[in-house]
């Protein structure tokens, strides 16, 4: 995680990819993730399907739904992790509902997950104020517990959210669920500046970024983008290559 | 919170009745209400341990005080002659110093008392120790004069005392002919005057044992994603307003009286219970609500609150349709728009709901994912509110969710139990000994039970869906079979697989038909105050059978669950025993289920 801090103070964008962890099958994950890091993405945020994911926008839900017909596990997802033979270069961040968690209990997951060579964890229905029932075990584990802000989080939380947090900020950029858009609200740049004054840590924008078109509305105001939706579709229709132009259009260095 | 007195105890069963009072008082002086101070020492001993223990004196020596005190032994003396100073310095115990009020030169002398505790009642016309007559309670306002050690007596009733406490704020209050008939207590008055003058409070303390705010027990929380935060802290504030807020309450109320038709009968069962051969069966007849069910006591409230806090958008969820169309109907009737999520298999079986919904202007989305059932029109319901969460309220049908849904949805509800107990008091003179009630998200059955957990001697038992049966695996039974986890807002008990993965409830009533139970509920099941059993698909539908017979009522297919589980209970029950059955709602919006399955019913 203190690559990302590096990276940001080198004056680069992050490029975070989210994929559906076990989506086409479990084997399906190690090469992914080994696809993506070769191709430069920054970080790798490795989804755990849920059956209510109400954060989610229907291709992430559909994603989870194939993944959990193969019936994929929080637990099988760790072990496949804990088996990879290659080099893993990026940090991994496991995204998980928090239900799973309690289910496979919150001190066991967290050593797992340390075991599966994770980073961090985001827990999108796990607010601030009830942080504890995870974060005293990731700390034990140096997992970063990574949070969220929306345009809807107001002022004064916003402040105390920003002064605790750690590895990366998620700025959410649409009031709503995952899944692609054409356009992002007016707003956002604003809020994301804003975001970056108070951060610590790097910012990255995330729900809702599919296209160079987001990326250069927001890339003098954050230090990164999360990419979701649109990449969970392209490797279910097995068309990877179509996201290169927009990971380029991120991490590779602008002169202005 | 004000303490409440009864006074003027001479036999078992009032002493007994006066259980949930504060204190209780023994006439020593001349008059109709005396006892000697071997009587009052009989009585008292069947008091709690915390009661006060009140003596009451007219220009006695200081002797018979101390003697009195150290038999019974009382805690607490109350003087009504023109005892000196020096005497009540001598009494060891606290010191109650009694005054008639006149006119404001009286409550002058009230400042220069050395009592402990001023007691104000109106002139004595028959003996000194109260006449029973009204005084003038604003001679008390605007007045100096230290409110903490103030008891009000004097022509209190059950229907006066809310007024008398709101406007004097007392210690205490002090009852005695006001709870008597013909000259004797009376148990169902002393229980009614207790209930008036402290229902507020009782819920208040209640609540305390909400810890931290929001969770009952382990159960509880705020688990929603960030985007609706801030929703979700407001409308906790919104509510916390709305609830201390009389104007809040007097509307709320005008409208369930005047638009659903409050307050609903307790209905006596003669032919429910003469079959059944066990207790005496009573109905509490929420079927007789506008729209049919319990639901819109609820969407009433919600939809007061959603305008107060300036939204006029409404998005929820619906099972059954019950909370669907509750939520169009109230819609209609503020002129506020009305989006609602059903599941595609609900939409099916509910159908007259749904064009009910859509006739009163709503629009009904359908929900085609995971088993088109209820938990995944709630799943549809929150994202809708987190794209639209600026200007919509989400008005969710059952105590589930996030804080303060839970919370809101019981307070809107308890108007059941409320009422029940007012109703079972008049009708028997003491409560029930046993309530049933249909437990989905279990709306109907908090509201039922809320105001009935703190008496132990009822048995509260809630009924859930076991569907084809608990041991299959097509059941909503999660109190049976489910266990912690967190699912929309709350971490609550659910129906999961080993991997956390939530499963899917089956029922043949939509509206049991739900992998969750409200945190509050999964609360009382730990902690054994409630009970839960489940009840299968075909003993809910032959119950639709018999009651439809029986008592000319047909109820809802969530409602049967409930009459099986009473004519269980009522088995080992016996005539003298009391059982209450909250009818949740009618049977229209099942007659399609009904007519298909008791096909060819002679
Ligand atoms: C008539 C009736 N009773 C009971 C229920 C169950 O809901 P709850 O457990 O919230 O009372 C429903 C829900 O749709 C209903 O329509």
């Amino acid at each position: 995680m203190k690559r990302l801090a590096e990276l940001k103070q080198a004056g680069h964008k992050a490029f975070v990819a989210y994929i559906m962890a076990g989506d086409g099958g479990i084997e399906k994950l190690g090469e992914q993730i080994q696809y993506l890091q070769e191709r430069g993405v920054t970080a790798i945020e490795v989804g755990i399907p849920f059956s209510d994911p109400v954060a989610d926008g229907p291709t992430i839900e559909a994603a989870g739904n194939r993944a959990l017909d193969k019936g994929i596990t929080l637990e099988k997802v760790l072990d496949e992790m804990q088996r990879f033979d290659f080099e893993v270069k990026v940090p991994l961040v496991i995204m998980t509902y928090l239900n799973p968690v309690i289910r496979f209990g919150a001190e066991r997951f967290t050593q797992e997950a340390k075991k599966a060579g994770a980073s961090g964890v985001i827990i999108p229905d796990l607010p601030f104020e009830h942080r504890q029932l995870i974060e005293p075990f990731a700390k034990q584990q140096e997992l970063v517990l990574i949070q969220l802000v929306t345009l809807t989080t107001i002022e004064s939380r916003l402040e105390e959210i920003l002064k605790q947090a750690e590895g990366f900020v998620y700025a959410v950029t649409v009031t709503g669920i995952t899944g692609t858009r054409d356009d992002l609200a007016e707003e956002v740049g604003a809020f994301t500046r804003k975001v970056r004054e108070l951060s610590p840590v790097p910012v990255y924008a995330g729900f809702g970024i599919s296209k160079e078109s987001h990326v250069n509305m927001l890339r003098d105001d954050v230090d990164g983008f999360i990419v979701g939706s649109a990449i969970v579709q392209a490797f279910h229709e097995d068309r990877i290559e179509d996201l290169e132009p927009l990971i380029d259009a991120v991490t590779i260095p602008h002169s202005v | 919170m004000t303490r409440v007195k009864i006074c003027g105890l001479m036999e078992e069963q009032h002493v007994k009745a006066a259980s949930q009072a504060d204190a209780i008082g023994f006439v020593f002086a001349p008059s109709k209400r005396r006892v000697s101070v071997e009587r009052a020492q009989e009585l008292s001993r069947l008091a709690n341990n915390d009661m006060q223990r009140i003596g009451v004196f007219v220009n006695a020596s200081y002797e018979e005080i101390d003697e009195a005190v150290k038999t019974v032994p009382l805690t607490m003396v109350q003087l009504h002659g023109d005892e000196p100073d020096e005497l009540i310095r001598r009494i060891d115990v606290p010191v109650i110093q009694a005054f008639s009020i006149r006119s404001p030169d009286d409550v002058e002398k009230l400042n220069n008392s050395i009592a402990d505790y001023i007691l104000v009642d109106a002139p004595g016309t028959d003996y000194r120790g109260g006449s029973g007559h009204v005084f003038d309670w604003s001679l008390l306002e605007n007045v100096n004069l230290d409110h903490s050690r103030l008891i009000l007596a004097g022509g209190l009733n059950k229907d006066n005392v809310q007024a008398a406490i709101s406007q004097t704020t007392p210690f205490m209050v002090d009852v005695s002919s006001g709870v008597e008939t013909a000259g004797r207590k009376d148990e169902v008055k002393i229980q009614q005057f207790i209930l008036q003058a402290k229902g507020d409070s009782m819920e208040r303390t209640q609540e305390k044992t909400i810890d931290p705010v929001g969770f009952f027990g382990r159960y509880g929380g705020q688990f929603v994603p960030e985007t609706l935060m801030k929703a979700v802290k407001e409308l906790e504030a919104a509510y916390e307003d709305a609830k201390n807020d009389d104007e809040f309450q007097k509307e709320y109320h005008h409208y369930l009286k005047e638009y659903v038709g409050r307050e609903q009968p307790l209905t006596f069962a003669a032919r429910m219970t003469e079959a059944w051969g066990g207790p005496k069966i009573y109905l509490k007849r929420e079927d007789l609500n506008h729209t049919g069910a319990h639901k819109v006591n609820n969407a009433i409230g919600q939809a007061l609150l959603a305008q107060r806090m300036g939204k006029r958008k409404i998005v929820a969820e619906t099972g059954a349709g019950q909370h669907g169309v509750a939520t169009a109907t109230i819609c209609a009737l503020f002129d506020l728009d009305c989006v609602v999520f059903m599941g595609e298999e609900d939409i099916k079986r509910q159908q007259l709901n749904v064009f009910r919904m859509k006739l009163l202007g709503a629009r009904v989305e359908s929900v085609t994912k995971g088993s088109g059932t209820l938990k995944d029109a709630v799943n549809e319901a929150l994202r809708y509110w987190v794209t639209n969460v600026e200007d919509t309220h989400y008005l969710i049908g059952s105590a589930l969710g996030p804080h303060p849904f839970p919370t809101m949805v019981r307070d809107f509800q308890s108007v059941i139990g409320k009422e029940t107990k007012r109703q079972i008091l008049e009708k028997e003179g003491r409560l029930p000994d046993a309530i049933v009630a249909c437990v989905g998200g279990g709306s109907n059955a908090i509201g039922m039970f809320h105001p009935f957990v703190e008496d132990a001697s009822v048995r509260l038992i809630g009924a859930e869906a076991a569907g084809a049966g608990v041991d299959t695996d097509r059941h909503a039974a999660t109190l049976t079979k489910g266990s912690e986890g967190v699912l929309h807002g709350a971490m609550m008990k659910i129906l999961q697989d080993d991997a956390g993965q939530v499963q899917e409830a089956h029922s043949i009533s939509a509206g049991l038909d739900y992998p969750g139970i409200g945190p509050e509920h999964a609360h009382l099941a730990d902690n054994g105050r409630v009970t839960y059993e489940a009840i299968t698909d075909d003993e809910a539908l032959a119950s639709v059978i018999e009651m439809s017979r029986l008592e000319g009522i047909i109820p809802a297919l969530e409602t049967a669950h409930a009459i099986a589980e009473a004519k269980k209970q009522a088995q080992s029950m016996t005539a003298d025993e009391v059982l209450v059955i909250c009818v949740s709602g009618r049977g229209d919006k099942d007659m399609a289920t009904y007519a298909e399955k008791l096909e060819g019913l002679s």
